[in-house]
């Protein structure tokens, strides 16, 4: 007859437990979206310097040789596509961070 | 709600003017040795890191003080991550990250005191740091695997023909990083304290129907700490990132 208040003081332990756990839990989801947006900001910050960039070393070289337009288009280029690269870089690291952190669900 | 806007007069708001540089002790000359808000609000970042890890931790009690647990976590935090990200020989640098970590974290959190001066809103600052970083890191990539270090730059996966294009493309990548590195922390830093003023300037205008900026201003206020922590944090990161690349090259 004894056991039965314990059972139940317990049970109501373990839920309280649970309750107090679920509500530390949510806590990260706050920070991972604005993670979201701060990695956008990130990748858009990459992809122009990388034009610039780009941009300088060709208008440099154009400079530098006295062949105006050709290095500027092509370095443009290549600097665009260095800016690509580099964002999708950062989307993976990105992706991977998120995986370690073991989060599921916030896929995008 | 708002009865004195008409006033018009109330109305200058110059959210950039925190940013000045000014000679703390009198005179209009920047010289390079002239001491400015800059200088004192840098040396108070100092002061501020030695207040937590050097008299925070002074008790070593078993049962940490309030200001040892946030030293504490701070350390065991950073160090985590050092080796999540860069393995256990990445731990040998974790003490340059952790540096670089506390003195971001502390520049941006001082920089949200009233009337105080963000150092890192300028990119002066910033790009130093993102400079002492990417030099940091080619000049231990190099050292630690010789020309192999290039191989980084060769992606031996690619055609041959490709490859040389390729190599242009993760050059100037390479590059882009240290640029992006500071411009970001810089960026965020300053936009967000330009906007807090104008808000301000708004609340300061409106007279009696400010609740809604002050209302809006602390909102961001609390947006802005999340920032100021959450880039300190990014920066850390992307520096470990870039370590792990100088110590292992090929992947």
């Amino acid at each position: 007859m004894a056991h039965d208040p314990d059972r139940a003081k317990l049970e109501g332990l373990a839920e309280r437990i649970e309750a107090a756990q679920a509500a530390r839990t949510p806590a990260p989801r706050v920070d991972s979206k604005y993670e979201g947006a701060n990695l956008a900001w990130r990748m858009v910050i990459e992809l122009v310097v990388g034009l610039f960039i780009g941009f300088g070393i060709g208008y440099g070289l154009d400079v530098l040789l006295g062949t105006l337009p050709l290095f500027l288009l092509l370095f443009t280029l290549l600097g665009f596509a260095a800016g690509v690269k580099t964002m999708i870089t950062s989307a993976k690291e990105a992706e991977r961070l998120g995986k370690s952190r073991a989060t599921p669900g916030e896929g995008d | 709600m708002a009865t004195k806007e008409d006033g018009g007069s109330g109305f200058n708001i110059h959210p950039m003017d925190q940013f000045v540089v000014k000679p703390l002790f009198g005179g209009d000359q920047l010289h390079w040795y002239t001491i400015t808000n800059q200088t004192l609000w840098l040396f108070l970042t100092v002061l501020a890191i030695t207040a937590l890890l050097v008299l925070g931790v002074r008790g070593r009690a078993m049962v940490p003080s309030r200001m040892q647990s946030v030293a504490e976590v701070t350390y065991g935090f950073i160090r985590k991550m050092v080796e999540d990200i860069c393995g256990k020989e990445g731990l040998a640098y974790f003490p340059l990250i952790f540096t670089l970590f506390m003195f971001i974290l502390m520049a941006n959190v001082l920089g949200l005191v009233p009337w105080s001066f963000t150092s890192t809103s300028h990119i002066v600052v910033t790009a130093l740091l993102a400079m002492a970083v990417f030099i940091f890191v080619t000049v231990l990539g190099f050292a630690k695997n010789g020309t192999a270090f290039l191989s980084l730059f060769w992606i031996s996966s690619a055609p041959l023909v490709l490859r040389p294009i390729l190599a242009i493309i993760e050059i100037i990548s390479y590059f882009v990083r240290p640029v992006s590195h500071s411009i970001r922390l810089a960026g965020n830093m300053m936009a967000g304290h330009a906007v807090l003023k104008v808000i301000a300037g708004f609340a300061g205008a409106l007279g009696v129907g400010a609740v809604f900026p002050i209302a809006g201003l602390v909102a961001l206020y609390g947006l802005e700490t999340l920032v100021a922590v959450i880039q300190a944090y990014v920066f850390t990161i992307l520096t470990c990132v870039y370590l792990r690349d100088a110590l292992h090259p090929h992947h």
